[in-house]
């Protein structure tokens, strides 16, 4: 008989749960059966083996994570019965101590000993000073990320001995070390990569877009952009909070653009997971309940609607608060979000009662108060905007944009409905051209002076609304540096409670990650870059 | 030996002649990118903390930051020495993501014509055999269907039915199960390089692959081809010649095959042509639907992304490939009706 594809999935299938004979996939190595194998599908493309390559999907910064280590790494925490990464809880990944000097401007990284790269050549301190000056001097989207931490300039990093090496601040940011656990902070083969170094690329750009220089849990097997990425696991890797090898031994991550197709194969059982499927399939899914979904609210990010508060009449504050009170937020959540995720709304506070951000903030309905700010405005008699949305998030902006219209017809504002392409949409908001839109953002680091500098202040694109306020731009570049945590608190709850008056940007509600997975698959962890961290996955 | 040479002086006549035509689109579309609202920095500028000055290094590394003028001259220059530039979106030159997926769609295309054929030539002589007959019909309703029905939808359908419900079709996604081994790189064209290794099995594999997305998009031309073969061969049937065949008492066998079809056949040539053409460059949903990393689907996702060089690239190819495929079709009108020459 001929090798029938799906006689020899089952056949795998047989001999990875039977044990008894050994037959093996068609063209894979005698161990790798299928049950140690995880074939991941999804609608995006890992675009570059580096993830601080500019242009870089976020499907490459989930390939990047596991197949480069860095110096440390978050922790994760199971809460409601879901696990999600632990910002506060960092531990070492290629380094197994962390010292920070008393005055918090020092950390002395001692690296483990006897970790190797992937082809077997030791990890040396020289190594990883290479890749943090890579980080701070390529021109990639790391030195905008780690200086955020306060880290800009190659001499902040010494060689500390030959397994140690020490990073210094002038100033004692409390992201520097946070920084150095996100996807753009790889540590990387300096020996391998140099030899690919050439004088217009000296940090080997070119060459680890599509090759590799790590040490991670996985190494390349074969990339083919667009179509499928296959991992294999590094034996020797070390860096994990048990210190054992990854579960899975093969990981293929395969693009299906169609979400339906998606669907299919988690359903027959051909797929193991996915977490981009469309929320209707994932209502059928589990209704028929041949697969397992968990969904975990992602708690670094929020869609709002936003108001561009450099244009009239959005940089009247009583505009926007008029507008935040005539919305119908359940209506929009239950018919944009059909419910899945953590509401944003719907608190009664007039100062922040706690400094953690993203919480729910003080939006309600209340259309007589809505007129009423309308009146103070001089806008009694509304007014004509539009409503933009991007094409690629029409499924949930597209209800709540309706809802929107209807609502704000009732205060006297007419608004017309933009649905544009994805880069239309992202230029335009670029260049300060929207008026009125709904957006989502994450932040990688969810500490609540970063969420808020990151979309609340400054000219970088995702302070989408394009907000500027003398206290609260204050405030936050004092935070980062605050080391009294009485203060840091106080300062975080002021600059929440600015952001709910002022309103800016009306944030809604936090999306769910709904991952749809094999019944036997366990472990699945929401992280800060929405992707799928592998080496959190085994097979029950 | 002479009639090649001839065919040879007409094939480069005819490429020389499409050069402008070429230039043409080239230009067209470069400037078209250009004039369309996305751009393609702001866009891929993604990064944690993107502002301007990213923004501005993406748009210098893609030379963006140039005057349009110069832009098309450098663009221009690189097509002439074979660099059609570097896709953002998979981060690879153009040339070698088109050469890698132009062989996926040509034999999805291939196959799905060729399926299309098999069955539009014969239903559509049956029913201008019988016109007006139940049997016409049947293959108006069934042309009507197929037109009418979204690949898309057919293709999900195909995808329901024989994939989740039966479980007779391999999972659809792409052009080879994705635990399978694939053959050595030899022609791009997987059956093909399966026959060439000798893989049977491998053969099997690729063709059961293959086998739900040719049906859908032979479903979606149907209709123009086998309406075409009626129309024409009724035509052709009612005229002077096939009346004295008949009465002088050839057998209708001979009559219909050998006279009225090889007349009837020019027409439907023309509609094969074009309809390859369209098959080519509008695939996009079904490529879409079967994951098959084909051309179409390439250029969809470079476009919404405001990619410049993979549409660029797409386009120019299909502008090259509308070339060659009229170039055959009327080469193959000359071996139809010996009447007709290409000059």
């Amino acid at each position: 008989m001929g090798l029938t594809r799906r006689g020899g999935l089952k056949a795998a299938l047989g001999t990875a749960f039977g044990g008894v004979i050994n037959t093996a996939l068609p063209g894979t190595a005698g161990a790798q059966s299928r049950a140690e194998t995880l074939r991941q599908v999804m609608g995006g493309t890992i675009n570059t083996l580096d993830a601080t390559t500019p242009g870089a999907t976020r499907e490459a910064f989930g390939a990047g994570m596991a197949i480069y280590d860095r110096l440390a790494s978050f922790g994760r925490k199971q809460a409601d019965g879901v696990w999600t990464f632990d910002f506060d809880n960092i531990r070492g990944e290629l380094a197994d101590k962390i010292d920070r000097s008393a005055d918090g401007r020092a950390f002395t990284f001692h690296l483990r000993q006897g970790a190797t790269w992937h082809d077997g050549t030791p990890v040396t301190a020289a190594d990883v000073k290479w890749s943090l000056d890579r980080a701070v001097s390529a021109k990639s989207l790391s030195a905008a990320q780690v200086a955020t931490g306060s880290l800009t300039k190659p001499d902040q990093f010494r060689i500390a001995g030959d397994h140690a090496v020490e990073v210094m601040l002038d100033k004692p940011d409390r992201l520097a070390l946070a920084n150095l656990c996100t996807a753009l902070s790889p540590m990387i083969n300096s020996t391998l990569a140099k030899k690919h170094a050439t004088a217009d690329d000296p940090w080997a750009q070119a060459w680890l877009k599509e090759n590799t220089a790590a040490g991670g849990a996985y190494m390349v097997e074969s990339h083919r952009p667009g179509q499928q990425t296959i991992l294999r696991r590094h034996d020797a890797w070390k860096g994990g909070a048990d210190g054992k090898p990854s579960f899975f031994r093969r990981i293929i991550v395969q693009t299906v653009p169609e979400a339906a197709t998606r669907a299919n194969l988690l359903e027959r059982g051909d797929a193991d997971l996915s977490i981009d499927l469309q929320a209707s399939d994932i209502s059928a899914l589990q209704a028929r309940g041949k697969v397992k979904l968990v969904a975990i609210p992602q708690t670094n990010g929020f869609t709002g609607i936003v108001f561009n508060t450099r244009v009239a009449p959005f940089d009247n504050v009583k505009v926007r608060q008029a507008i935040a009170a005539a919305l119908p937020y359940d209506d929009m959540y239950k018919a944009a979000l059909f419910g899945r995720g953590r509401t944003l709304f719907g608190a009664d506070w007039s100062e922040a009662p706690s400094s953690a951000f993203p919480q729910k903030l003080p939006l309600r309905t209340d259309l007589a108060q809505a007129k009423a700010l309308l009146a103070e405005a001089d806008m009694a008699s509304g007014f004509s905007t539009t409503f933009a949305f991007a094409a690629g998030a029409a499924a949930t902006a597209e209800p709540a944009a309706a809802l929107i219209k209807e609502a704000l017809a009732k205060i006297g504002i007419d608004v017309s409905i933009q649905k544009m392409p994805d880069a239309q949409m992202t230029t335009m908001a670029v260049e300060r051209r929207l008026a009125f839109f709904i957006e989502s953002g994450t932040a990688w680091l969810p500490a609540p002076d970063y969420f808020i500098r990151t979309y609340f202040s400054g000219d970088q694109r995702w302070n989408f609304s394009g907000y500027k306020n003398a206290e609260l731009d204050s405030l936050v570049q004092a935070a980062r540096f605050e080391t009294d945590a009485a203060k840091y608190d106080a300062a975080c709850r002021r600059m929440i409670t600015i952001v709910a008056q002022e309103k800016p940007t009306l944030m809604l509600w936090q999306p769910n990650q709904d991952a749809v997975m094999a019944p036997n698959m366990e472990g699945f962890t929401y992280w800060f870059h929405r992707q799928v961290d592998y080496r959190d996955l085994r097979r029950a | 030996m002479a009639v090649f040479r001839s065919i040879g002086r007409r094939v480069g006549r005819r490429f020389v002649a499409s050069l402008p035509a070429l230039l043409g689109v080239v230009v067209f579309t470069f400037l078209l990118m250009r004039v369309l609202p996305g751009d393609p920095a702001a866009f891929f500028a993604s990064g944690p903390n993107a502002g301007q000055e990213e923004i501005d290094e993406l748009r210098r590394q893609l030379g963006l930051d140039r005057p349009i003028p110069e832009q098309l001259v450098r663009y221009l220059y690189d097509i002439a020495t074979g660099h059609l530039g570097r896709s953002i979106t998979t981060g690879q030159p153009v040339v070698r993501d088109l050469a890698e997926r132009l062989p996926a769609s040509l034999e999805l295309s291939l196959c799905g014509l060729v399926l299309a054929l098999a069955l539009a030539l014969p239903l559509g002589i049956i029913a201008a055999l019988r016109p007006g007959s139940p049997i016409d019909h049947g293959v108006r309703f069934l042309c009507t269907l197929g037109v009418c029905v979204p690949t898309f939808v057919s293709g999900l359908l195909l995808i329901y039915a024989f994939y989740v419900l039966l479980g007779i079709a391999p999972d659809p996604t792409g052009r080879l199960d994705i635990f399978a081994a694939a053959p050595p790189d030899i022609t791009g064209f997987l059956m093909i390089d399966f026959v060439l290794v000798g893989d049977l099995a491998g053969l099997r594999a690729a063709a059961a692959q293959l086998l739900l997305p040719a049906i859908t998009m032979a479903l979606f031309v149907l209709a123009p081809l086998a309406r075409m073969t009626r129309a024409s061969l009724m035509t052709v049937l009612g005229s002077d010649f096939i009346r004295t065949a008949r009465s002088i008492g050839m057998t209708p066998w001979r009559v219909i095959m050998v006279y009225a079809l090889r007349n009837a056949l020019l027409p439907v040539l023309t509609i094969v042509g074009i309809v390859f053409s369209t098959m080519l460059g509008a695939n996009v949903l079904v490529e879409k639907v079967f994951s098959w990393p084909g051309i179409g689907s390439y250029a969809l996702d470079a476009l919404v992304a405001s990619d410049y060089a993979p549409v660029q690239g797409f386009v120019l190819l299909i502008a090259v490939l509308f070339v060659i495929v009229n170039l055959t079709i009327d080469i193959l009108y000359g071996i139809a009706d010996p009447r007709v020459s290409i000059e």
